[in-house]
């Protein structure tokens, strides 16, 4: 709207009562400027009761409103008292029976205020209390479920196993393969950068051999599956309790635990060991390839110093680690989505939370398989 | 064959706000609407009628350019709108409020905030006059004292009514409803009806209602289109009175006699009772 689409004509009425007439229009474009104007005015006349003239408004919405609650309050300031006259049907309208009362400035929008530093410690702990009671709780759920499925194969439902197989662990591979070469060879160019000083060639096929199939297989790709299959089962679900999908499967009669959870961690417990193994197999290979180009060790030399180190105890120990992950990835996966309440920014938070649980319980578990799997020989003998 | 009512003296006599001109939308290869055309004018309460799945939805969604697929052309206050992916809508869209089915409020702020979002978009106003308006606006849909709640912390009718708060707060030209009335009781209804009627009554706004309501339509709708699944198009249109007196068409009367026949039925039954 133009500079000009509103005139305030302003003239004392008698001693004590300032007469302002409006005329044209008052919008959301220009309220602000209608709004510094009379706002002067009436501090100017701060002895003088005001008299607001709005006949020759001619187009008015709720901004208008807003303009008069603020000419109200400056006029309460200095204890003088607002008329509004001649009042046109509409703006009559729009005010309503409650008038200026509903508009009361209150500072609704300003950002919460944060709560003291003892409240947020006291908040920490009982959340922290909650999400320790919750994964108590789901454990023993899922593990329920999972005997009952197991006990009782024919009743469980397998229906969704085939497609879950599918999403962990076939549309998986390509990555997976992809990032453990990738893993294998970065591996093999930095340790051949510091063997070839001491001669010492040939044993970045142990290196490379042993830290894959012990570590890297086992972590990189437990790291791809929570970020890929934890994180889809926390969105996933937390939209389908958010949907209400979830009360609808409890109130059929359908166990949500059984349905939902226990086919997920049987996918991904079954799937995490078998990308694991195509991982060591891709992470050698990379290695070898860079080897060869590298430090010139022809791939029969770099197999036959593997097969030499390597053990088929070895390669166990790595499926057992990522079994044990593919486990923690699902379910932690499906708590966080049933953790879900309220709607789309809590399924976010979930499948974020979900991905760093996930992160962190995977390193700490396999910090704690190294020291088991480094002390339990010494002590079984 | 279309049946047309002529539209009443002095019942929304201003000049076309929104012209729909062959209007084809089509899913795959499956036609939903096609050669729909039609005007609503000027501070007119134009109702969407029609049986599940004929179309309201969809035209209601591309009269607003949130479907791409569509053949011919909507103009709003004069203005060709185009799909959304094409950007150059919004000054368009700054005229057109929209409720959605669902309320579509945003889960992340408060009833006040989601009231607040357009204001804070589309003007250049103080945060102390948004507040004001957001707080007038709240109160027109009767959520005073509930500018704090999450959405989540409001009943399924509170969430409708925030998003309608949230949709009138431009003032805007004109209102889409989609189906404003689904999952609230009949107080709250009526009390939608009676805020429908106000704001075009201060405002001079326009408003299209998808809706199933038929006591809605006659308490608040100045005319009527009603869709058909199998014509895909327009079978009625008109005064919602006039077409339930004159109209002859077996679908439109189909339509118009089952809110008859209930009341019918209602009276029966507490004669007996």
């Amino acid at each position: 709207m133009a500079a000009d689409d509103y005139q305030i004509h302003a003239y004392k009425k008698s001693f004590d009562v300032l007469s302002i007439k409006i005329a044209g229009s008052i919008s959301m474009d220009n309220a602000e400027r209608v709004r510094a104007d009379l706002i002067r005015i009436v501090e100017d006349e701060s002895l003088r009761d005001v008299e607001l003239d709005l006949s020759s408004v001619v187009y008015f919405d709720s901004s208008g409103v807003a303009v008069l609650s603020d000419v109200h309050e400056a006029c309460e300031k200095f204890h003088n008292e607002l008329k509004l006259v001649d009042l046109p049907e509409k703006v009559r309208a729009l005010l309503g029976d409650q008038g200026l009362r509903t508009t009361a400035y209150e500072g609704i929008l300003q950002p919460r205020k944060q709560p003291s530093i003892l409240v947020q410690i006291g908040e920490g702990l009982e959340n922290f209390y909650t999400t320790c009671r919750d994964i108590l709780v789901f454990i023993g759920a899922a593990v329920e479920g999972l005997t009952r499925d197991i006990a009782n194969p024919s009743r469980a439902r397998w229906d969704s196993l085939s497609r879950l197989f599918e999403r962990c662990g076939t549309d998986a591979t390509p990555i997976v393969v992809l990032l453990s070469f990738l893993m294998g060879g970065i591996m093999a160019f930095q340790s051949a950068i510091q063997l070839r000083k001491f001669g010492a060639n040939i044993f970045v096929a142990d290196l490379v051999g042993l830290s894959i199939v012990l570590e890297m297989g086992p972590l990189l790709t437990s790291l791809i599956v929570a970020g890929r299959s934890g994180a889809a089962f926390a969105a996933q679900l937390g939209t389908m309790r958010v949907t209400e999908e979830i009360d609808a499967l409890a109130v059929m009669g359908i166990d949500p635990m059984r349905y939902l959870v226990s086919p997920r961690i049987v996918a991904v417990a079954v799937c995490l060991p078998c990308l694991t193994l195509i991982a060591d197999i891709a992470g050698i290979l990379g290695g070898c390839l860079v080897a060869h180009f590298s430090l010139d060790i022809t791939p029969t030399g770099y197999f036959n110093q593997l097969h030499k180190v390597l053990e088929v105890s070895d390669v166990a120990k790595g499926l057992i680690k990522s079994f044990v992950f593919g486990i923690e990835v699902a379910m932690i996966g499906c708590l966080r989505g049933f953790q879900v309440r309220g709607g789309a920014e809590m399924v976010g938070l979930a499948t974020t939370s979900a991905v760093v649980t996930c992160i962190f319980m995977i390193t700490f578990s396999d910090a704690i398989f190294s020291v088991l799997f480094y002390y339990a020989p010494q002590i079984w003998k | 064959m279309v049946c047309e009512t002529p539209r009443m003296a002095g019942e929304a006599d201003g000049l076309p706000i929104i012209r729909v001109e062959n209007l084809t939308v089509s899913y795959g290869e499956e036609t939903i609407l096609q050669d729909v055309s039609f005007e609503v004018f000027s501070g007119e309460v134009m109702a969407v009628l029609g049986r599940s799945g004929c179309g309201k939805s969809t035209l209601f969604k591309a009269m607003i350019g949130l479907i791409d697929n569509v053949t011919g052309k909507v103009y709003i206050d004069g203005e060709l709108v185009k799909p959304m992916g094409e950007g150059g809508t919004e000054h368009i869209l700054r005229k057109v409020g929209v409720l959605f089915q669902s309320g579509a409020l945003f889960s992340s702020m408060t009833a006040a905030e989601n009231v607040a979002f357009p204001l804070r978009q589309f003007t250049k106003l103080s945060e102390r006059n948004i507040e004001r308006i957001v707080k007038m606006k709240l109160a027109q849909v009767g959520l005073s004292g509930r500018e704090h709640y999450l959405p989540s912390e409001l009943s399924g009718g509170m969430q409708k009514r925030a998003a309608l708060a949230r949709a009138m707060a431009l003032d805007p030209k004109i209102l889409f409803f989609d189906e404003p009335s689904a999952g609230l009781d009949p107080v709250t209804s009526a009390e939608l009806d009676l805020t429908i009627l106000t704001i075009t009554k201060t405002l001079n706004t326009t408003i299209v209602i998808v809706t199933h309501e038929l006591a809605s339509i006659f308490n608040v709708a100045s005319r009527v289109i009603m869709l058909d699944g199998d014509e895909k198009g327009i079978i009625a249109i008109g005064t919602p009175a006039e077409l339930k007196k004159s109209c002859s068409d077996s679908r439109v009367q189909q339509f118009f006699w089952r809110s008859a026949s209930s009341e019918a039925k209602k009276e029966e039954y507490s004669k007996n009772s």
